[in-house]
């Protein structure tokens, strides 16, 4: 990483703990089908799967790769838990996740491919466009929403049981009756 | 050549203080000068160039080392050309106190509260000399105090003597210096067995790095090769005040200390709690085969071991490897640590306003992605442990007060209203250069 490269670096717009990670591509000529088809088989990788919940990067919240210009551009838009820019390099040296974004990179203009990492890494950061409003309807990073996730299954797990409304009576359990309700 | 890694350091040409452990018992003294005039300046350098070892000349065991490293305004005050100043990695450019928000160092740490004259433009060169014993000190002191003392044009502008206190353990009485990475091509074999020594260009200019590639260096390469960014910080430790959290905490003595190692992750005698969670056991503690020689990946709710304790937020070791976002090997630190000030008498919880802590001292090649990342996404955030609102518990910043989360069956217990414990007095980014570099610089005639 070079001087040059770090001060091009924008640190983006954040909400809380997270940031917004936008990349815009154009999509070499004769390139659309085979990026669709590409696309569409990363839809069917562990991770991307509907209901899988397991994409490889863990603290992103959601990931979309879409294609438009009549697929002659293409966006990458996330949610990244912290300031993305403090780990760009750690995204860099990432085997799978780096093999996963080489399927896709391959059929935009610019890419020179792996294994030269230093040449992703500039390419990856010339095609960030920081957002210009961002927003989010819900604060806390991945790890503390899947943790309110199983708490709150455990808590209706709770609520099921025959005798939770006797056992919820205690003071101490006050806040949680006050949610058993509905 | 390392015969184990193929790598070949060009050992002699590097300073052997920026590369090795200090010894341990240990004296030292940090000294910081100001270059009044540029060719006083070039003839200190070239004076120090006689008393800098190479890592060549030294023994398995920390002997005496002299460092010297330059500010980028000392830099600046030996004329070093400005195409070269400006080849510098931005962070060290710009200098420590211009870096106070970024790194946390604000309200009682921040700059405009440091110790004169730490994150001034008057701080030129940094001097550390550290040696096994007093009469070795003041040997080598005496030289370095000759290399300045008849020039008119240099400034001794800041000293500050550090010592190994008696318990062999920091001011909030813990064994340290554990975990130090080992380096590829340094001949010192690594003390984590599960972790294979950094790239050596992950702490000497040059080389190649974790990434691969060769990491930025400033021109021109005799200038920049073999040389390493330095990190200097004084920390005050508000011992009474952590022994008074504590106290007021626990029940007992042992619990007391349970506490205190859920902070920072390890007993006092230096034993990890991933490897004994219940008690202290010092021959663990004191065994260096043993006592790095661990991991957190078999606790991820931090039974053993708090998520968010000191020690696992320096170092996660494999904590992180499921979560495709973080390389750990690209955030390592070598850490040069010493205590100042007298320790804090056993048993005593009221301040007697002595000023007492750790010099602490960093070594690597990238200051944004090792100490800077470190120091702001590891210690100073939580958001890569799942708790944004807590910091390090014992040397994270907080302007008021903060919590601690420690996981327990049956119920977590949180520690609330945590005061800081330990305040920046100042500290400034370095530059240590080769043996060479040094020869270039004291000879330069712009």
């Amino acid at each position: 990483m070079t001087a040059a490269d770090d001060a091009a670096i924008a640190p983006g717009r954040s909400v809380g703990p997270t940031s917004e990670f936008s990349l815009f591509f154009r999509v070499k000529p004769g390139e659309a089908a085979p990026l669709r088809a590409a696309l569409t088989s990363l839809q069917d990788t562990p991770g991307y799967r509907p209901g899988d919940y397991g994409i490889t990067i863990q603290t992103i919240h959601e990931a979309r790769f879409v294609l438009f210009d009549d697929d002659t551009r293409l966006a990458f838009i996330t949610s990244f838990d912290g300031p993305w820019e403090a780990y760009m390099d750690d995204f860099f040296t990432s085997g799978p996740t780096l093999a996963l974004f080489d399927a896709v990179f391959n059929h935009v203009e610019g890419y020179e491919g792996l294994p030269d990492v230093a040449a992703v890494r500039s390419f990856v950061l010339g095609a960030e466009q920081g957002a210009a409003a961002y927003a989010r309807n819900y604060g806390g990073t991945v790890k503390e929403i899947r943790k309110a996730q199983r708490v709150n299954a455990a808590f209706q797990a709770v609520l099921d049981h025959p005798q939770a409304a006797e056992a919820l009576q205690h003071p101490a359990l006050q806040p949680l009756l006050d949610e058993a309700a509905d | 050549m390392d015969a184990t890694t193929g790598v070949s350091l060009e050992l002699d040409d590097i300073q052997a203080g920026a590369l090795y452990e200090r010894p341990s018992p240990y004296v030292g003294t940090y000294l910081l000068l100001c270059i009044r005039d540029r060719r006083d300046g070039r003839e200190l350098v070239r004076r120090l160039r006689r008393l800098v070892e190479p890592a060549t000349a030294v023994g398995p065991v920390g002997e005496t080392s002299v460092t010297v490293a330059f500010t980028y305004r000392g830099l600046e005050a030996l004329g070093v050309p400005q195409a070269s100043l400006d080849s510098f990695s931005p962070e060290f450019r710009q200098g420590m106190a211009a870096r106070a928000a970024v790194l946390g160092d604000t309200g009682e740490s921040g700059p405009e509260r440091w110790e004169e004259p730490l994150g001034s433009p008057d701080v030129h060169v940094a001097i550390a000399v550290l040696s096994p014993d007093e009469t070795q000190l003041e040997q080598v002191a005496v030289r370095a105090r000759e290399a300045h003392a008849e020039l008119p044009g240099i400034e001794l502008i800041w000293r500050q003597d550090c010592h190994q206190l008696a318990t062999g353990r920091t001011s909030f009485g813990f064994k340290d210096g554990i975990g130090q990475p080992a380096v590829e091509g340094s001949g010192r074999p690594p003390t984590d067995p599960r972790e294979r020594p950094l790239k050596a260009g992950e702490v000497v200019l040059g080389y190649p790095d974790e990434t691969g590639d060769l990491p930025p260096m400033p021109v021109p390469d005799v200038l920049g090769r073999n040389g390493t960014y330095v990190v200097f910080r004084k920390l005050h430790t508000k011992v009474a005040a952590y022994r008074s959290y504590l106290r007021a905490r626990s029940a007992t003595r042992a619990e007391e200390d349970l506490l205190g190692a859920k902070m920072v992750g390890r007993w006092q005698s230096g034993a990890p709690l991933a490897l004994t969670p219940d008690e202290d056991d010092g021959e663990l503690g004191g065994d260096p085969r043993r006592n790095n020689d661990f991991g957190f990946g078999d606790d991820p709710r931090g039974f053993k071991c708090p998520v968010g304790a000191h020690a696992r937020r320096a170092n996660p070791r494999d904590a992180l490897d499921h979560e495709g976002s973080v390389d750990v090997r690209l955030h390592r630190m070598i850490r040069r640590g010493t205590s100042y000030g007298p320790p804090l008498p056993e048993g005593v919880t009221d301040d007697d306003g002595i000023d007492r802590g750790i010099i602490f001292v960093f070594a690597g090649a990238h200051l944004k992605r090792q100490f800077e990342f470190v120091k702001t996404q590891w210690l100073n955030d939580g958001i890569f442990i799942g708790a944004p609102l807590e910091s390090d518990p014992l040397v994270g910043p907080r302007d008021g007060v903060g919590s601690f989360t420690v996981p327990q069956r049956p119920i977590r217990r949180r520690l609330q209203d945590l005061p800081p414990f330990v305040v920046t007095r100042g500290g400034e980014y370095c530059f240590a250069p080769s043996l060479s570099a040094l020869a270039w610089l004291a000879d330069l005639d712009t």
